[in-house]
């Protein structure tokens, strides 16, 4: 049974490295200028907010919960950072402000969660209309700019080299990700709690402290990419990062984390981030425009679930068969 | 003797590389009770499911009076006279219990008339002597009441073959002699009955011929009357096993826990006992006396609201399991799958489960070799059989199973260890091999307390006897005080003046 | 005390705690807003409320069976835009067949998300999130970003939101309002009095048990999806007719409505209870808030989304703890069986 399990994640993570590389190798083929390397950042900034958000995602999906209100929240904290700014705060300290008010967002969540015991589902939808609602009424119907310049170069030119400031976040966060989640005993606990939160009581572990920590972090990550958002636009409305929650929910579990909890890896995630980010960049290729694509990735999501599915019935059938004979 | 009713012949079963079923065959005949007896992994499940539809065999014939039949599901199964009761009874909590009866009718008629149903149902529970409230929903009734909801279910539909999975696994005696008061009453209407069994008592009591299965095999059939214990566990283990446990340990006269009043609004109350190290205090009770909830509260699970726990000489106020952890209680569930276990992973991360900070780095990383060494060390002393420590939990079978979650809280170095219910639905041998750890660790000197509804257990296993009833402490019984009787009557609530209170 | 405990189950005193909270609501502002209880106040609630009701009868069915259809939002605006589409281009089609059109594209989407849930066995999270984004793709595909006008939709249409079935003085009946609350009855009766309605409970109660009962769960599950589906189409229908101008965009956010209205109806989320009229109740009690806290003057218009969800979330949290604290003293209190219970929190047993 181990290793059937284990089969099945190697080949769900072949099949995802499988379907990249075709999708790499189309895409190459359309346009010479794809396999540059500054297309390839330009890419991962398109997307920078998003893949931010999904390593955090990651956790609370195995920990088997789900925050729908992370777009709000990016929302929410780019908003803080906007007013603010226009109300005359130094903004180092209007950015801090930011992502606090991120932080708070997700331990609000992680309140009612964790205490009150309201599934995550039902939390993170309401909080997910009333963080917009907090968005909104920061904003008005407003947009503002006039950032400093340190800030919007942050999130619009290169920092070391042709990579910019928002990437090597992505990418350090990635090394913490895999550290916390696969060698470390907080991430052993996020594993035992998405399988039964009940055995991980009955074992001593603090459950309802680490799902507040988990929120409160996710909060936070949130926080960051809406910031980081405010940066590469320039500009902040009461409807920034909208609807952000479909693609970073599709990332996860497009890589093979169970929607159940207790099962999935980074690398899984890691995979099917390159895969959305490519498909996307694919799409654009071929002239497909933005709504199409938001419409590719709601397919993948289900048939990242129903494949293996068919597959295992399938196969069953045969097996059976062949004993009849 | 009459025409078989149902026969299964040469079947044969396969799941991947495990062989299930090899060749078995059996038949049961009108109005018998056919016990089917085996240790975990003989194959009963898979026969059972067979005969129910859920699996298809893959050679081998299934005939019902004499006519070769295929059940092809369950609903098959049910139109063809054939229903199962689980340990764990399938009722729908939401319903109320005259909707749980006839939710699976196919006559149920697309309008749901409730006063009819509510008739019939009250007429099925009458005909049946089971007092229970029809418009009652299932949710928050006793297990016992559960299945006996399950068999009104299963007369409802004119079963003539009835399978009864463990049906006793999770009920006291007295609900025991219950649930086969309705099971003769069965038999006398002419119902054939499948009974699968852990408990040999039970299965002698109940039965008029067993079958024993081994490893997916036929072992042997025979009449009640001519089977003996040591012939049956010969069959079933495949080799002599000693079946009576002998004490070896003897309490110190150091005390190491008191309690005094505890209580919980609503669950118990007035719970007050000292226990010495090297001491097994066995907590006895029927199912619903709340035993488990004294454990849970001296775990931290469900602390209790009013008493005192004293500890090594000092008051505790246990308010979570991490401070239960931390003085040195452990308790080990009842309930294997659900609370016990991280069923998915492997047996090494479950050993470290509670006690995972002695093997993390100052950087919070784990230490996996550290780990597997304890794992191996347990894997040895408590002879876990198992491929690997690597093995996931869920492919152990239940009796290693338990072993697992006994290292898990063994490796917590714990002075009370509470057990409960340590060898629910785990075979013979391993029983054996669970009897004997624990007098192994009290003599070793670490207090124990046992929660067990098995009675023969816990009179044999305990110094001292906590009988509990809905809640209360009946009395504490010494060794030598306490019996079959003695037990029971206190549990009921009788004859308390025969119980010394303490 | 023990009588009125028989008489009347959780469920209903639920029911009554709802129309208390609405009717508490309706006091504070009240004494909050000049002129609050106005005649076209009622009729603009009772029109908004006939088509999240709709929609959230559907989703009730849905979340019996201990699963979720995120998609119906996007099903109202598809349904919304092409039927008004259809009568764009051919003014002269029947009303009953554009109802029906309706119902059926409706009917179709949620069948495909029935039949992902149940035969594919995919989590009705997934598919419904994948669905919410797939037939808005379709929408916006078909559609060339073109806009159906008031101006090309016949007459009868947009009559439809001001015709009324009576009107007492200026409070007006309207007919869209009684569509809305026959689905209610209708679904309310089959969810009491039909086995398949009981089954909807048993499958969300014990869905392990429901796999091996005598009864299809798979064909059920896939059907209330297929339900969810046409009340969804209904209610684009009906939203055509109430805006008579749709874009590429209607309907966005409905989900979330008609989720929000259904778990402060009282229906669990993880299965097994719950009733059609506390469903109604639930977009009652949101829609009146909302539309409130439009009028309430003192506050800005950008504070609403922020009270709504706060206030979703009290209304959940006092459930939450509220009723669970009731069922358990009415599960404690109505044990009289010689079997016995083991109360609410019996640790000695577990019942999975």
């Amino acid at each position: 049974m181990f290793h059937k399990l284990r089969q099945r994640l190697l080949s769900w993570e072949g099949f995802l490295l499988a379907a990249l590389l075709v999708i790499i190798v189309f895409n190459s083929s359309m346009s010479p200028a794809y396999l540059r390397i500054g297309n390839w950042i330009n890419l991962f900034e398109l997307s920078i907010e998003k893949i931010i958000v999904a390593l955090a995602m990651t956790f609370i999906i195995i920990n088997a919960e789900i925050d729908l209100s992370v777009a709000s929240v990016m929302g929410l904290a780019a908003g803080v950072l906007a007013w603010l700014h226009q109300a005359g705060v130094p903004f180092p300290l209007a950015i801090i402000l930011a992502l606090a008010s991120g932080a708070v967002s997700g331990a609000f969540n992680g309140f009612w969660i964790s205490f009150v015991g309201i599934p995550s589902l039902v939390v993170t939808l309401a909080t997910l209309i009333m963080f917009r609602g907090g968005a909104r009424i920061l904003m008005e119907d407003q947009s503002i700019s006039g950032f400093p310049d340190w800030f919007n170069a942050l999130g619009q030119q290169s920092l070391v080299g042709p990579i910019p400031f928002g990437l090597i976040l992505f990418l350090l966060l990635v090394v913490i990700v895999i550290v916390v989640l696969q060698y470390s005993g907080f991430g052993r606990h996020i594993y035992v709690i998405g399988n039964s939160s009940d055995v991980a009581r009955y074992s001593g572990i603090k459950v309802r402290r680490i799902k507040m920590v988990l929120f409160t972090m996710s909060g936070f990550v949130a926080a960051l990419a809406g910031v980081l958002f405010a940066a590469r636009l320039g500009a902040v409305r009461g409807d920034s990062a909208l609807g952000f929650e479909l693609d970073i929910i599709t990332m996860v579990l497009l890589g093979g984390v169970s929607i159940f909890g207790g099962s999935g890896s980074i690398y899984g995630v890691l995979l099917s981030i390159l895969i959305v980010l490519n498909l996307r960049n694919g799409m654009s290729l071929v002239n497909l425009t933005g709504h199409l694509q938001t419409g590719v990735i709601g397919l993948l999501l289900i048939l990242s679930v129903l494949l293996p599915n068919v597959a295992n019935y399938l196969r069953e059938r045969l097996d059976r068969r062949r004993f009849a004979q | 003797m009459t025409k078989p009713i149902f026969q299964m012949e040469h079947i044969s079963k396969r799941f991947g590389a495990t062989q299930a079923l090899a060749d078995v065959s059996f038949e049961l005949y009108p109005g018998e009770v056919h016990a089917l007896i085996g240790e975990n992994g003989a194959g009963k499940s898979t026969l059972i499911k067979i005969m129910t539809g859920i699996y298809q065999p893959d050679q081998g014939d299934i005939s019902l009076d004499g006519q070769p039949i295929r059940v092809n599901n369950a609903q098959d199964a049910q139109t063809r006279g054939i229903a199962a009761i689980f340990q764990e009874p399938m009722v729908f909590p939401d319903l109320n219990v005259a909707e749980n009866i006839f939710i699976n009718h196919r006559d149920f008629g697309p309008v749901v008339k409730w006063g009819k149903m509510y008739a019939e149902a009250e007429d099925i529970l009458a005909e049946l002597d089971i007092l229970l409230d029809v418009r009652q929903p299932a949710r928050g009734l006793t297990l016992a009441a559960q299945q006996a909801v399950e068999i009104a279910k299963a007369i409802s539909l004119d079963v003539r073959i009835l399978i009864m999975d463990e049906p006793t696994a999770s009920l006291s005696l007295h609900e025991v002699a219950q649930l086969f008061k309705l099971v003769q009453r069965l038999r006398e209407q002419g119902v054939s009955i499948l009974f699968i069994g852990h408990r040999l008592e039970e299965v002698f009591e109940i039965s008029d011929r067993i079958t024993v299965l081994r490893d997916g095999k036929w072992v042997s059939t025979m009449p009640r009357s001519e089977v003996t214990t040591e012939g049956i566990i010969r069959d079933m283990v495949g080799r002599e096993v000693g079946t009576f446990f002998e004490k070896t340990s003897v309490p110190s006269d150091d005390l190491l826990i008191s309690t005094r009043n505890l209580s919980k609004e609503g669950a118990f109350s007035g719970i007050s006992f000292d226990l010495h190290r090297g001491e097994v205090l066995g907590f006895a009770g029927l199912v619903g006396s709340r035993r488990t909830d004294v454990g849970l509260a001296l775990f931290g699970i469900d602390p209790a609201d009013s008493g005192q726990i004293i500890f090594q000489g000092e008051e505790q106020k246990i308010q979570s399991p991490e401070q239960a952890m931390s003085a040195g209680i452990a308790y080990m569930s009842e309930d294997r799958r659900q609370l016990g276990l991280s069923m998915p992973m492997s047996i090494a991360t479950n050993i470290t489960l509670p006690t995972l900070k002695k093997y993390l780095t100052s950087w919070g990383l784990v230490k996996r070799q550290a780990e597997d060494k304890t794992a191996e060390k347990f894997r040895e002393s408590l002879t876990i059989r198992t491929p690997s420590i690597e093995t996931l939990v869920e492919d152990l079978s239940g009796g290693n199973q338990q072993k697992v979650m006994l290292s898990k809280w063994l490796n917590a170095n714990p002075k009370l260890l509470i057990l409960d219910e340590p060898t629910r639905g785990v075979d013979v041998g391993a029983k054996a091999d669970v009897h004997r750890l624990v007098d192994e660790l009290a003599a070793s000197g670490l207090a124990i307390i046992v929660i067990s509804s098995d009675l023969p257990e816990v009179l044999a296993m305990s110094d001292r006897i906590l009988v509990m009833r809905e809640g209360r402490q009946m009395g504490i019984l010494t060794r030598e005080e306490a019996n079959q009787e003695t037990v029971m009557n206190a549990a009921m609530g009788q004859a308390a003046q025969t119980v010394r209170e303490e | 005390m023990n009588n009125l405990k028989k008489s009347i189950r959780p469920g209903q005193l639920r029911e009554f705690v709802l129309v208390f909270l609405i009717l508490l609501m309706m006091f504070l502002f009240s004494t909050q807003i000049e002129n609050y209880f106005s005649p076209r106040f009622f009729n603009r609630i009772s029109t908004s409320v006939a088509i999240i009701a709709v929609v959230a009868i559907g989703q009730t069915l849905v979340v019996l069976t201990r699963n979720i259809d995120l998609s119906v939002g996007s099903i109202v605006g598809f349904s919304a835009y092409f039927v008004g589409q259809q009568l764009v281009q051919d003014n002269g089609l029947s009303p009953a067949t554009v109802v029906l059109m309706a119902v059926a594209l409706g009917a179709l989407m949620g069948g495909i998300n029935g039949l992902l849930v149940s035969f594919g066995g995919v989590p009705s999270i997934i598919v419904t999130l994948g669905t919410l984004a797939i037939y808005r793709t379709i929408l916006v595909e078909i559609s060339n970003a073109e806009t159906v006008l008031t101006a090309n939709l016949p007459e009868w249409l947009l009559d439809l939101p001001r015709s009324n079935i009576f009107s007492i003085g200026d409070l007006d009946f309207r007919l869209m309002v009684g569509v809305a609350l026959l689905a209610v009855v209708v679904f309310a009766l089959i969810l009491r009095y039909t086995s398949y309605g009981r089954r909807l409970y048993a499958i969300g109660s014990n869905p392990e048990a429901a796999k091996n009962a005598g009864f299809p769960s798979r064909t059920i599950v896939f059907t209330a999806f297929i339900l969810s589906g046409a009340l969804a189409g209904l209610a684009g229908f009906m939203f055509l007719a109430r805006f008579g101008n749709i874009t590429v965009v209607a309907g966005l956010g409905i989900e979330l409505e008609s989720v929000a209205a259904v778990v402060v109806g009282g229906i669990n989320t993880n299965g097994g209870t719950g009733t059609i009229p506390g469903a109604l109740l639930g977009a009652i009690l949101i829609n009146i808030l909302e539309q409130s806290l439009i009028r309430w003057l003192s506050i800005s218009e950008f504070w609403r989304d922020f009270l709504l969800g706060f206030l979703i979330l009290l209304a959940v949290a006092a459930d939450s703890v509220i009723m669970s604290r009731i069922r358990n003293l009415w599960a404690q209190n109505g044990a009289h069986s010689k079997l016995g219970r083991t109360g609410t929190e019996g640790k000695d047993t577990h019942v999975s």
